[in-house]
């Protein structure tokens, strides 16, 4: 068995993957589109959390709701501007694509390249005997169940949830009953943009930061809906733990050779299962 | 109640809809008939605002006011409401919950109780299944919950496209005597159908389209009467 702190790693992976695959999920199951640039928008939370901390001076929990807000809005823009623009969901992949480039210079120019690290935010450790964790790592944990609760509580008890589920099963329908799927659009893609935001602010304080941080998260949080099944949340939840502890504890035996082992189950899974492990639609 | 006026709809550069004009008055039962791919389906959406019909391609008036460039829920907010071919249901939601999904406009939670309760009587069998989810339904009972959840969404005009798609004889009977019920209930209606049969038997007026323009209409008796009517859609 690997020592207690490599599985809390994996958790913590899981975490920010998660909160990342939710909203590739909701903004998916409405827009049908991929966005790319997820990955990014993780970065900029963790930059927005950065300076509200060493140049603001705001708390910590504001600088994440800073981050989750400011990239929501960044994100409507992104598709008024850009993806409203385009017809065809491969065309817009492309468009996301490049934002990718534009993101990381752009980030790069403004905040230079060099690694940044927040010390601190959250000090202190709760002792479990032959082991401890520190508060900011069980930050990140309730963090990430406070955000699934809130989203299992949208989307099954609120006006919005019921119009966000039935828009991704039928938007025909859903648009003839009064829906307005475009400005449906616009709610989905800050939600799910912002969360990936407030991920890479929820963990920044845990690792280093710099303009390139996305693109892992990125890819990992994409496998996890992929085997989770695109469009599922509790899909997004079980590929998320499963990516997280396979970074983390398979690694921690591998090494290198972990990454292989990954792709070979997301490909083994899309065999068995090529709707993913949890089927298609938001439930 | 309802009038288009000259309406071409085009899809690219094909018109699947030409100059078509007709009018519906307020209590009255129509249908539209024609056969596979004669505009049907795309003049309810061009009614609905699900397609868009552009700039000088004629008008659609509601109850005096023009209506075609609005978006399809402020057509539905104003109680002209469509029930789409092939159902469209939400799979994954409840029973209950495609009702509600009916109601989305409606802020008076008294009147969507009471159209929930008037629904449930006209269609019991869904009384049992209100948990399930769409998908579990049998044909049957998934258009009954179509028509269920149209009614929810209070319409003082509804359309059916082709409701009777699928059904065996004896559900197509009852689905019949459902849709007399809700004329009889003071809805204005418009039933879009393949089965020139049903929709002549139910309807007082018609208009027949052929190849997206209107080759005829008339009184429903005399259509029945018509030779070409016979012979194209009634197979005799
Ligand atoms: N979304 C679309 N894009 C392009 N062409 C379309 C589209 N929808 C319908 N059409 C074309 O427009 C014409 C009319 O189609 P429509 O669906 O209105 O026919 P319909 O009378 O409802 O037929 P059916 O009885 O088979 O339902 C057809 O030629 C069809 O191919
Ligand atoms: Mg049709």
């Amino acid at each position: 068995m690997p020592p207690a702190g490599i599985w809390i790693d994996g958790l913590i992976q899981s975490c920010a993957y998660m909160t990342m695959a939710f909203g590739m999920v909701l903004v998916f199951s409405i827009l049908g589109i991929l966005n790319w640039t997820h990955g990014q928008f993780y970065m900029l939370g963790a930059f927005v959390v950065y300076y509200a901390i060493t140049a603001v001076g705001i708390p910590f929990p504001l600088g994440l709701l800073a981050a989750g807000v400011l990239v929501a809005g960044l994100s409507i823009l992104v598709k008024k501007i850009i993806i409203d623009h385009i017809t065809g969901d491969l065309y817009v992949g492309v468009a996301t694509m490049g934002l990718i480039f534009f993101f990381e210079g752009a980030a790069s120019m403004i905040f230079g390249m060099q690694d940044k690290g927040l010390a601190r935010v959250l000090p202190g450790v709760v002792d479990l005997g032959s082991f401890s964790v520190s508060y900011q790592k069980i930050a990140v944990v309730s963090f990430t169940l406070v955000i699934m609760i809130i989203l299992f509580i949208m989307l099954n008890f609120t006006r919005i949830g019921l119009a966000i589920r039935a828009t991704a099963q039928q938007p025909d329908a859903a648009s003839l009953y009064g829906v307005s799927v475009e400005r449906l659009s616009l709610t989905v893609m800050g939600i799910g943009c912002g969360l990936a935001a407030m991920a890479g602010g929820i963990i920044a304080p845990l690792y280093t930061i710099n303009p390139f941080i996305g693109g892992i998260p990125m890819i990992m949080s994409l496998l996890a809906i992929v085997i989770g099944g695109l469009g599922s949340l509790t899909g997004a939840i079980v590929g998320g733990l499963i990516l997280g502890f396979l970074n983390s504890v398979v690694a921690y035996h591998l090494s290198y050779l972990s990454e292989v082992v990954l792709f070979m189950l997301v490909v083994i899974i899309l065999l068995v299962r090529p709707q993913g492990l949890f089927g298609a639609s938001v439930k | 109640m309802l009038e288009l006026k000259n309406l071409w709809v085009r899809y690219g550069k094909k018109a699947a809809v030409r100059r078509l004009s007709l009018s519906v008055n307020k209590g009255d039962f129509v249908t539209i008939l024609g056969a596979n791919g004669a505009g049907k389906s795309t003049t309810l959406n061009a009614i609905s605002g699900l397609v868009k019909v552009k700039k000088g391609q004629g008008e659609i008036v509601f109850k005096g006011e023009k209506i075609n460039g609005l978006k399809p829920g402020k057509i539905a907010a104003r109680g002209l409401i469509q029930i789409p071919e092939g159902r469209k249901l939400f799979p994954l939601l409840t029973v209950k919950e495609n009702l509600m999904m009916g109601a989305y406009l409606r802020k008076d939670r008294k009147g969507v109780q009471h159209s929930m309760d008037r629904a449930l009587t006209l269609f019991p069998d869904l009384k049992d299944k209100l948990n399930a989810d769409g998908r579990e339904l049998s044909g049957g009972q998934q258009q009954m919950l179509a028509i269920a959840r149209g009614l929810m969404a209070e319409p003082e005009l509804l359309m059916l496209d082709e409701p009777s798609l699928g059904l065996s004889p004896l559900l197509r009977q009852l689905l019949a005597e459902r849709i007399k019920e809700i004329h009889r209930e003071g809805v204005t209606l418009i039933l879009v159908e393949q089965n020139a049969r049903l929709g002549l038997m139910l309807a007082s007026y018609g208009y027949v389209l052929e190849n997206g323009e209107l080759a005829l209409q008339g009184k429903t008796s005399d259509l029945m009467l018509d030779e070409n009517v016979k012979k194209a859609y009634l197979g005799v």
